[in-house]
């Protein structure tokens, strides 16, 4: 399960950082003993682990629409960096800017987008070159994979076209070793007759067979960092976890880093190594997954832990967060999340908090009250209904 | 495929027959048909009346009437109309001139609709954008008789008058180069100062074009000459290899500019053949051009060989109808002067007993072909360009669009190969309901042209009440627009391989 | 990302201050029409052309404003030149006045503005009635089909095959040659029964996926009676689709009424249309450009603006393209 049988021999398929990091070794050592918790077959700590070379980094980025009701202020401020071969996760809601921002690092938004900010892929800003240059690297080094792999994919072209042309727009090759090389990535997606599937339409695959594909073509160009927007969202849940594991498993094969969206936690939970968690398109809590999914410095966090049903503590009930994410056109003085928060006083209406560190190093959270998480045993117990408290 | 089109051709057939009744009967439930007869005061009125009754069945019910008609056409017979004469006879003549007129104006109508209703889409909200939606809003609502006399009246008779001295006055020429200036600045997007750069060229080429057009006279003996074939060539060359492989590598674009050159010179080479060809010929010379151009781009092309066909034959083609039209241009002074000066015609579909070479009769067809298409397309022009912007700002929000930009395909190939295809494919479903509204619209053009066409035919028989011309004009209508159908499910097929013809 | 239309669950937003405000789907379409432009110069243009031919000459035996009548010949005056003037007398013209005949008169002397008005009303009935009858007819044809299926949807739309395959001119030129010369009323109802199949098509595939949807299952599943589900739930959500295609359809109805009274096979002299007026008029275009000009400028008037109004309302009632994507 480890390696799949047909990975290319590519220059960078073998990394001369893996034993570098002696503490990732370690943690390579005890795979399996966490293997269970998680619902994937392959484990992230199965994987190389990632180096401390950072190859992404995002600054400050703010993405605004102008539109007929007004200034949709869809991200404010978002920072983050990405190490090589490092699975980032990014969690919020719909609206929370999570999307908006990962499509600006691919810059795909619409000319209307006012994008402001610094993204370096590898130190040079991407936002500061030639549309050529930036062409360059889209598909190239940065590969996306989208939510919904049933219209992600053009109906009127085969599956075979799609994937070569995605290496013709790099490299001149003829178009039947470009071909080959589709046959390998469906191979190594673990899409059975490759050969055959090559002529096959998108309509004729299934909703798992088409994001396998999707992944073929993301990462046929040994990309060195795979975008994955919600990549299980459409799907059955029977094929979800089998998509992920494949995502590992590839991510492997290929060496690159991941940024994962999703709004689904348990996700995170097994796949990501460290967590941003996003509120009204800023950043509120960003730390290594395990501290922040146990410890969490920000209420917004804290609330979506306590929504998530669990069939191992049958006493806790589900504690919803209450209200609704604000509009993006008029967003409320103060921390967004106020109006939703349990613990809001009459600074958090009033000043917006910036992301900081908190009690533990590298576990960043924007709240003026995060020491009263801190403080509780269950961080979720603040979102507790009135009919729980009376009971 | 075949059982799907035997299928489609068992059902066409039952629908055309059911239609054949509705109209017949409406037909002749319209009037009476001997309503001039009854007025008529010549001594063998009761003679005239009983003939034309006798001939018209009209002791006979309708439906009666019907299943003879049905019975004559079983028997290859269109029947006769009321006047006795053979309709089938009647028809052949109609036909020729109506399909000319039908097709030339479907064709165009389809090219430049699609071409700039993409192009407004791909320019939204340019000036381009809203003067283009604009303008196909006042074409669906201009009555086509009333743009029809227009025409005739500006295009025909005032533009032949200009032509006898064909000079541009400055005013015009203003005009037309501030023209020149709004198109060019209207295509460009982005900020103020670019745009006014773009409407300054804009306005300075065409100022300085229609002043020299003028100054030469050049209306009064048009032609190209090999210069200007060989620089429109070339700029196609350039232009098709930028749309269809990207100008990037070399290949290709050399294998376009090789057929841009020899298509230029072979006007010269192929000088006898030129002088007074048959379309055979001509016919020949275009599958010669396909064959060289494809031969062209194969041994140029490299790894982008399919591009390069493609784009190598496109300009072919283009060179070779720059050349046709550079001939045709040469024979316009001696066409005009045959025609007393009179080159835009506004009557009848051909000349009364004209005769001349090849490029002399092409030219007549042309010149009278002209206005009638003008005023015919206006509608349909409209339709395909609302339709294939709509089409194709729908598929550029497409998923797949935003997935073939994230592939890092360029523009140009994320437009052409996965956009526009997609675009498509809902334009095919209207090209058989746009072709019964241009079959419509023949009908008023003829009128106001004069045309002795299938309009005629039909519009003659409904005013003398006579089901015979009318139920010929249907005949042939109806299964043009089934055929139409019909080829439209199969592009739409062949376009979408989602659907299967069953 | 959805920005609007989610109503609150709880008080909370409101009692913050935040803006998320529920809008009823009449709001919401009023309000994405009045800022359509271009609609509301439409709306505006077709009204004054409305109030302007109904009020001037009088309808149904009420008398308008305007005392000539279209019917009455008279003197001939300055060869019959309109004399309606609309340059100030500062810029050298002859100041803002209608005169006497303010649109000319025709050969026989009679006013040309109480002509091409009587044109424009009885124009504009025609193009209502058609569109009125085809949009009822063809609602009701496609909506039966669309929801029946079977058996009653191959029937009725074999029968639509059969009207498509007949070019929508010719089968109103016969239904004209035959009821021309019987009155506006008669002629627009005619019309409207021949050309209803490309409506009851556009409805049908509504129907065909509203009925798949889950509130009509519901509503089966408790026993609803068709006719019910029908005209209570599914044609309600169309409504909008029924609206925009009626509108159009007035427009195309103008421009209908007019070619066939252009080919003689409409309304009939001595009443009158625009069509016909063009027609009776069209070899006076040298001559007389004026007897050519008016009825054309209304008849593109009346038609343009209803062709706005009619695209207000498509964008109306489709919020697709204000939605913004994150």
């Amino acid at each position: 399960m480890t390696t799949p049988p047909n990975v290319p021999i590519e220059p960078h398929a073998v990394d001369p950082h893996v034993f570098d990091d002696p503490a990732a070794a370690a943690a390579s050592g005890q795979i399996l003993d966490s293997a269970e918790e998680v619902h994937v077959g392959l484990t992230l700590d199965a994987v190389r682990p990632p180096s401390h070379e950072e190859i992404l980094r995002v600054e400050n980025l703010t993405v605004e629409f102008p539109t007929e009701d007004g200034v949709v202020h869809a991200v404010r401020g978002v920072s983050y960096g990405l190490r090589e071969r490092e699975v980032l996760g990014i969690v919020g809601e719909s609206g929370s800017g999570k999307s908006v921002s990962s499509l600006a690092v691919m810059g795909l938004l619409p000319k209307s987008a006012r994008i402001k900010g610094r993204i370096l892929f590898r130190g040079d800003d991407m936002l500061k070159m030639s549309p050529r240059k930036q062409r360059g690297l889209r598909g190239r080094k940065i590969a996306m994979i989208f939510q919904d792999p049933m219209t992600a994919l053009n109906p009127v072209h085969t599956i075979g076209d799609q994937l070569a042309e995605a290496v013709l727009a790099h490299e001149l090759m003829p178009r039947k070793t470009a071909l080959a090389r589709a046959r390998e990535m469906l191979d190594l997606v673990g899409i059975p007759q490759a050969e055959a599937r090559l002529r096959s339409y998108p309509h004729e695959f299934s909703g798992g067979m088409r994001q396998r594909a999707m992944i073929a073509m993301a990462v046929i160009n040994n990309p060195d960092i795979i975008i994955a927007d919600e990549p299980t969202t459409a799907l059955d849940v029977t094929v979800q976890a089998q998509i992920l594991e494949k995502l590992l498993e590839v991510k492997d094969a290929v060496n690159a880093a991941i940024v994962l969206i999703t709004h689904d936690l348990g996700v995170i939970a097994g796949m990501a190594h460290r967590v941003l968690v996003m509120y009204a398109g800023r950043p509120v809590e960003l730390g290594d997954t395990d501290p922040v999914f146990e410890e969490p410095r920000m209420p917004y966090t804290a609330g979506l832990l306590g929504s998530i049903p669990s069939l191992e503590g049958g006493g806790s009930r589900l504690r919803p967060i209450k209200g609704t994410p604000p509009s993006l056109i008029n967003l409320p003085t103060g921390c967004p999340f106020s109006p939703r928060c349990p613990l809001a006083t009459d600074i958090c209406r009033t000043e917006e908090p910036q992301l900081a560190e908190t009690d533990s190093g590298g576990h960043f959270a924007a709240c003026h009250h995060w020491d009263k998480l801190a403080a509780a045993e269950d961080p979720t117990v603040f979102f507790r209904t009135e009919s729980e408290t009376v009971a | 495929m075949i059982v799907f089109i035997v299928r489609r051709l068992v059902i066409s057939f039952f629908v055309l027959l059911a239609a054949t009744f509705i109209i017949y009967v409406l037909t002749a439930l319209a009037g009476d048909p001997l309503e001039d007869l009854r007025q008529d005061n010549s001594p063998n009125k009761a003679q005239k009346i009983a003939d034309r009754s006798e001939r018209m069945q009209l002791d006979l019910p309708i439906p009666l009437r019907y299943l003879n008609w049905l019975g004559n056409l079983a028997r290859g017979s269109l029947g006769v109309n009321r006047d006795g004469q053979d309709v089938a006879t009647l028809l052949a003549d109609a036909l020729s001139a109506t399909l000319q007129l039908v097709l030339a104006a479907t064709v165009l109508a389809i090219t430049i609709g699609i071409v700039v209703g993409i192009t407004s889409a791909l320019r939204q909200y340019s000036g381009f954008d809203y003067t283009v939606t604009f303008a196909a809003f006042v074409c669906f609502s201009l009555p086509l008789f009333w743009v029809a006399v227009m025409l005739k009246q500006y295009m025909a008779i005032e533009f032949n008058n200009w032509l006898k001295d064909p000079v541009i006055p400055p005013t015009v020429i203003g005009m037309l180069a501030l023209l020149g200036g709004l198109i060019f600045g209207a295509l460009t997007v982005g900020e103020r100062k670019r745009r006014l750069f773009a409407f300054g060229i804009g306005f300075l080429i065409s100022g300085a074009l229609f002043t020299l057009l003028s100054v030469t006279r050049w209306f009064a003996d048009p032609a190209l000459g090999l210069p200007l074939i060989l620089a429109f060539g070339l700029a196609a060359a350039v232009g098709f290899t930028a749309l269809a492989a990207g100008l990037q590598y070399r290949g290709p674009l050399y294998a376009t500019l090789a057929a841009a050159v020899i298509g230029a010179l072979s006007s010269q080479v192929l000088s006898p053949i030129l002088t007074n060809p048959t379309w055979l010929e001509i016919g020949g010379l275009v599958l010669l051009t396909v064959a060289v151009c494809v031969g062209l781009g194969y041994a140029f092309g490299g790894l982008q060989r399919r591009q390069a066909i493609t784009a190598t034959v496109l300009t072919g083609l283009f060179t070779g109808g720059m050349v046709f039209l550079d001939r045709m241009l040469q024979s316009f002074a001696s066409y005009s002067a045959s025609v007393r000066g009179r080159p835009i015609s506004t009557i009848g579909a051909r000349t009364p007993n004209y005769s001349g070479d090849f490029w002399q009769t092409s030219l007549d067809s042309a010149g009278h072909l002209l206005l009638p298409s003008m005023a015919l397309i206006l509608i349909s022009l409209a339709t395909y360009t609302r339709y294939s912007r709509a089409s194709m700002l729908e598929v550029m929000n497409q998923d797949y669009v935003r997935t073939a930009r994230a592939k890092g395909l360029p523009e140009r190939t994320v437009v052409v190969k996965h956009a526009f295809r997609n675009g498509l494919i809902p334009i095919t479903t209207l090209m058989a309901f746009d072709f019964a509204g241009v079959i419509g619209g023949a009908v008023v053009t003829e009128t106001v042209f004069g045309w002795r066409g299938m309009g005629f035919l039909f519009t003659k028989g409904l005013y003398e009440v006579d089901p015979g011309p009318v139920m010929a004009f249907f005949l042939v209508t109806g299964t043009a627009i089934v055929v139409c159908n019909m080829i439209a499910d199969i592009l739409y097929a062949y376009l979408d391989p989602r659907i299967r013809l069953s | 990302m959805t920005l609007s239309a989610q109503a609150p669950e709880s008080n909370t937003g409101a009692a913050q201050g935040m803006t998320i405000v529920a809008r009823t789907q009449a709001q919401m379409v009023r309000r994405r029409f009045f800022r359509h432009r271009a609609a509301l110069a439409g709306m505006i243009i077709f009204g004054l052309v409305l109030l302007l031919s109904f009020s001037s000459i009088g309808f149904l035996g009420v008398s308008g404003w305007w005392d000539k009548s279209y019917l009455a010949t008279g003197a001939l005056v300055n060869q019959g030149k309109p004399t309606l003037s609309v340059v100030p007398e500062f810029l050298g013209g002859s100041g803002i006045r209608l005169g006497e005949h303010p649109f000319g008169q025709d050969d026989i002397g009679v006013d040309y503005f109480a002509k091409t008005m009587r044109g424009a009303q009885q124009s504009i009935i025609v193009a209502f009635l058609v569109a009125v009858v085809a949009t009822s007819v063809g609602t009701l044809v496609g909506a039966v089909a669309g929801y029946y299926r079977g058996k009653t949807e191959s029937v009725l739309m074999r029968f639509t095959d059969v009207m498509i395959t007949i070019p929508v001119l010719v089968i109103a030129a016969v239904v004209g040659r035959r009821f021309g010369d019987s009155g506006v009323l008669l002629l627009g109802t005619f019309i409207g029964l021949v050309i209803w199949p490309s409506m009851a098509r556009l409805l049908r595939g509504e129907f065909l996926s509203l009925r798949e949807k889950e509130f009509v299952e519901a509503a089966r599943a408790v026993g609803t009676s068709a006719s019910r589900i029908i005209f209570r739930h599914i044609l309600p959500n169309t409504v909008g689709v029924i609206i925009v295609a009626a509108t159009l359809s007035v427009a195309n109805a103008v421009l209908l009424e007019s070619a066939l009274s252009f080919l003689g096979l409409g309304v009939q002299a001595p009443d009158t249309s625009l069509g016909q007026l063009i027609n009776e008029y069209r070899t006076a275009m040298v001559t007389r450009p004026w007897l050519f000009w008016w009825p054309g400028i209304f008849i593109i008037a009346i038609a343009l603006s209803i062709n706005f109004i009619g695209d207000g309302l498509r964008d109306a009632f489709d919020p697709r393209q204000t939605r913004v994507r994150a």
